[in-house]
């Protein structure tokens, strides 16, 4: 197999995927299959490319020329197959989850819930892999609209509002600022392409510079940046399966990945000229990772104080590529501790997600308070659980500690100490809202009338959750060896 | 010996792209049945459509000359791509009214089709004329057509009265408005032949601005302009399908198209062209917004669609305005954009009778087909990437930016915006909503109606893929403005 044919099948697997699912929608266990067996083949095609960049290997596919020196392309460079591997894998067991879930909650429509999850994986996929700014402006387009059905699952009063306002969000902002903002770039430099260094590199003004990272930013709004982050709130009613893609696996890190490769590929050293909108969105982005976190708090579903608590942790991602404004090493610290959050919030947001998804289907539980002692019943989900909130907490050994670690040292590193503070008050906070309740829920009574469903979780529901625990130990060996990895990406010209 | 009908055919091709549709016409009053008569008026359109294409092709590409080619007429690049572009669009909604022809009831359908030839022939005409005059006249033979064509729906339903009238009322104020127009520019440019237009000089600078304004303002009235677009909803907010095909579809897309052939040649002059980019811009500024606020208002889908071509009509002005190659080019293919989209939305909601947004709830599962054309079409206005609509924003982006003019790509974004919530309502509806009312669509046969309209959905995403060739045509009829040589 050619790094381009694994390339083309990266992306295309998930799409014969959606199509056969909806073709073969019974029986369930062919349906289940299908699933499964796509995702592992997308995961296997995901490493294959890591390890190709991982030799030095290339490869850039081209779907068509739709504007004249702008192709719909796609290409490898270590941040989108680190992300891709990441993503892909944890899809394999979200796949597992989701066929266990649509089984214990008999969700209406399943083969649909599966096709579009798919989808929305070929899409995060697609934004990793885009090769200039218009493929990925496609591919985020693309994912919106893949993830809109999602939203909309439940077809209810509360499901129709929730997908207008996810699909107002995302596309109105992409077009209102990324749009523009790409125009503006194509003017100034005659190209869209990613290029490490920046394609703006020595081509804008400080206030060109400012303006556009504003309006880049704030066009990501899958990033989930205050306030253009309604869609995360609104979509927390969406059926379990579906939060999993949305809040963990597919649209919040394709927001996180579109900010890293805006200030990567298309600013690079330009980001020395755009301190001030630099500045102010790290304040705008550090205060809203608070807000996140203490409404967090106030939430007693456990699907809005999930959503929340992402969101606090997707804005630690844009608040490390945002230090990437600081000339030196500490630049690319903060970019490094972007792309590790990426990963410790793939990992610890599928989990919490997935293990909530377990407790609603087994025992009907959906309020934080109705958590106490189900630990006790449900040890393996909930030590899931309790592992996962670490790592958001940012506790060692886990995923979240590294990329803390790395973010504030960025931060202070670079003279931001404030910015460090915000981040850790953050954390903190993310304490507050998932601590207490992981404890609770492993060390309180258990309740004696834990299961609706008396022969208790699957092993289809059950083993996911705590592989995808123990993911979130990935990074204690692994983050040397992605330092290196991704190190080519800012090596080269680096902000 | 075929051969050299061919050749001869080819060699009067402009004519025969006026007179096809009109013999076509007379058949009609002949023919008998509604459905010999749909296919007789299906197969004349589309020979029309075949020549028209070969010919343009031919004029573009530099193959067959250009320019003079009789007393009355005159080719340019303009008009013989724009010529070419409603020629197909004619047989496509000939073809794709033929679902819905006992809507018109079945004795009034080919008096129906009769009149959509004329209006064929009308515009096509006013592209290919040779002098202002003949433009005139062969714009009020469209228009008057067009009237027609809503005032048959009247046996249906007697608001279609209503509608005729203000197009006749409205339609005669721009009839005098392009006259008058027309006499003062050719008065300060001392002819009013197409040929000689371009190499004009302009005696009398103010004369010619003003008589230059009033023609194009004419032209926007006929052409839905806000906020000159009063007789659209009154006209197509509950007409039959043939009324929004033969009025919505054709007849805005005339207009525009005939506005870009005489923008063409007005600005050429450097004495006026200033004045006339003004009057353009603003008008395309104020249609971009209007259009875009009552699209997003709109509660009935004909009526939103016919707002919509009114924002994208905007659009159209705006990369007039530009007044570059660049700009008409981006022009020609928002026309494209416009025309497939209409065509999709149009015919995507006539095939099941759709007329308020509430009857597309639950469609995509009643007619799949239909809402597979449909979201192309929304996708299209929203300008959403990789369809013809994104480029055809792009294009007037680029070229507005090209020109420093920041404000035009502004406007351009709120129209996209605006596509994101009025389409995104449209695709909402349609998948995500149950039904609630039956599915009124004809089976059978007459599946094959919708044929049209999905080539028109395939070929707003072609166009968007894989936009080289028309792209490439577009830049050549730009250039070969006045009948000059690329």
């Amino acid at each position: 197999m050619t790094v381009e044919i694994a390339l083309f099948c990266v992306l295309g697997a998930p799409l014969v995927q959606a199509a056969l699912i909806l073709l073969l929608p019974k029986p369930p266990g062919l349906r289940d299959l299908i699933h499964i067996g796509f995702s592992l083949f997308a995961a296997g095609c995901a490493i294959y490319l890591a390890n190709a960049v991982a030799h030095g290997e290339t490869a850039r596919i081209v779907l068509a020329r739709p504007l004249p020196n702008v192709d719909l392309a796609f290409a490898i460079d270590p941040l989108g197959a680190m992300m891709a591997v990441v993503l892909t894998g944890l899809g394999v067991l979200h796949a597992v989850h989701a066929a266990g879930v649509v089984r214990a909650k008999q969700e209406k429509a399943p083969a649909r819930l599966l096709a579009f999850i798919a989808l929305s994986m070929c899409g995060v996929t697609a934004v990793a892999f885009s090769a200039n700014l218009f493929s990925f402006f496609v591919a985020y387009q693309a994912l919106t609209l893949a993830a809109f059905p999602l939203v909309a699952h439940r077809g209810d009063e509360e499901a129709r509002p929730a997908a207008r306002a996810f699909l107002a969000t995302l596309l109105a902002s992409s077009i209102g600022f990324f749009l523009p903002a790409m125009i503006w770039t194509y003017a100034i430099a005659g190209a869209l392409d990613f290029q490490a260094g920046g394609v703006l590199a020595g081509r804008v003004d400080a206030f060109t510079a400012n303006v556009l990272l504003v309006l880049y930013v704030l066009g990501i709004a899958m990033a989930a940046i205050p306030p253009m982050h309604r869609w995360l709130p609104a979509s927390s009613n969406g059926p379990f399966p579906a939060l999993v893609a949305i809040q963990a696996l597919a649209v919040l890190p394709a927001g996180g990945i579109g900010i890293l490769k805006v200030v990567t590929f298309v600013f690079g050293t330009a980001m020395e000229q755009a301190v001030i909108a630099a500045q102010a969105l790290i304040v705008l982005v550090g205060l809203g990772m608070i807000a996140a976190a203490l409404i967090a708090l106030s939430k007693e579903d456990i699907r809005e104080r999930l959503a929340y608590s992402v969101m606090a942790q997707s804005l630690a991602v844009v608040m490390g590529a945002l230090l990437a404004v600081l000339p030196g090493e500490y630049a690319a610290a903060g970019l490094f501790a972007a792309a590790l959050q990426i990963v410790a919030l793939a990992c610890a947001a599928s989990t919490l997600v997935m293990a909530a998804g377990t407790t609603a289907a087994i025992t009907g539980r959906t309020k934080v308070s109705d958590y106490a002692g189900l630990g006790r019943v449900m040890p393996w989900t909930f030590a899931g659980f309790a592992i996962a909130s670490a790592s958001m907490i940012g506790l060692p050994p886990f995923a979240g500690a590294w990329a803390k670690l790395w973010l504030i040292t960025a931060a202070a590193g670079s003279g931001l100490v404030w910015a460090a503070g915000l981040a850790s008050v953050a954390a903190i906070l993310t304490f507050t809202h998932l601590g207490p309740l992981a404890a609770n829920a492993l060390a309180a009574r258990a309740p004696t009338d834990a299961f609706k469903r008396p022969d208790g979780a699957s092993i289809l529901l059950a083993a996911p959750v705590i592989l995808a625990a123990a993911a979130t130990l990935s990074l204690l060996v692994l983050a040397n060896p992605l330092a290196e990895f991704l190190s080519p990406i800012w090596a080269r010209g680096a902000p | 010996m075929s051969a050299a009908y061919i050749d001869l055919a080819r060699a009067h091709a402009p004519l025969l792209l006026i007179v096809m549709p009109l013999i076509g016409a007379a058949l009609m009053l002949v023919s008998g049945p509604a459905r010999l008569s749909w296919f007789v008026a299906g197969l004349v359109a589309s020979a029309g459509a075949f020549v028209a294409v070969d010919f343009a092709l031919g004029a573009l590409t530099g193959a067959q000359p250009v320019a003079a080619v009789g007393v009355m007429l005159h080719v340019d690049g303009i008009g013989a791509f724009a010529a070419a572009l409603l020629a197909v669009v004619a047989a496509l909604t000939i073809w794709g009214a033929g679902a819905t022809l006992k809507d018109s009831g079945g004795a009034a359908a080919p008096l129906a089709l009769a009149l959509m030839l004329c209006v064929t022939a009308g515009w096509i005409g006013a592209l290919l004329a040779g002098d202002l005059g003949s433009i005139i006249a062969a714009v009020e033979t469209a228009w008057l057509a067009g009237v027609g064509l809503v005032a048959v729906n009247a046996s249906r339903d007697r608001a279609a009265l209503n509608g005729a009238l203000r197009m006749l009322s409205l339609g005669g104020v721009g009839f005098a408005l392009m006259l008058l127009g027309a006499a003062l520019f050719a008065r300060a440019a001392g002819t009013s032949s197409m040929e000689s237009l371009a190499l004009a000089r302009i005696e009398a600078p103010g004369l010619a601005s003003a008589g230059a304004a009033l023609m194009i303002l004419g032209l926007a009235v006929k052409a839905g302009v806000a906020p000159l677009h009063a007789w659209g909803v009154a006209a197509l907010g509950r007409s039959t399908s043939m009324v929004t095909f033969g009025v919505g579809a054709l007849g805005m897309l005339g207009a525009l198209a005939v506005m870009s052939r005489v923008a063409g040649y007005v600005m050429a002059a450097p004495e006026i062209g200033e004045g006339i980019q003004a009057a353009l811009a603003a008008l395309g500024g104020v249609s971009v917004v209007v259009g875009s606020v009552q699209a997003v208002g709109a509660r009935n889908l004909l009526r939103l669609t016919a707002y919509a071509g009114v924002s994208q009509a905007g659009c159209v002005l705006l990369s007039l305005a530009l007044g570059s190659p660049a700009g008409f080019a981006a022009a020609l293919v928002q026309l494209v954009a416009f025309a497939a989209a209409a065509l999709a939305l149009y015919g995507g909601a006539s095939a099941g009778r759709v007329q308020t947004l509430a009857m597309l709830d639950g469609y995509a599962q009643r007619a799949p087909l239909a809402s597979t054309a449909i979201t192309a079409g929304a996708l299209s206005l929203m300008g959403a990437p990789l369809t013809i609509g994104f480029l055809g924003r792009w294009r007037l982006v680029e070229a507005g930016v090209g020109a420093g003019w920041w404000w035009a790509a502004g406007l351009v974004i709120i129209a996209s915006l605006a596509g994101v919530f009025y389409g995104g309502r449209l695709i909402e509806r349609m998948y995500f909503r149950r039904a609630n009312t039956a599915y009124a669509g004809e089976g059978g046969v007459w599946r094959v109606a919708l044929g049209p309209v999905l080539v028109a959905a395939i070929a707003t995403i072609a166009w968007g893929l894989a936009p080289g060739g028309l792209l490439r045509a577009a830049t050549s009829a730009s250039l070969m403005l006045g009948g000059l040589s690329p």
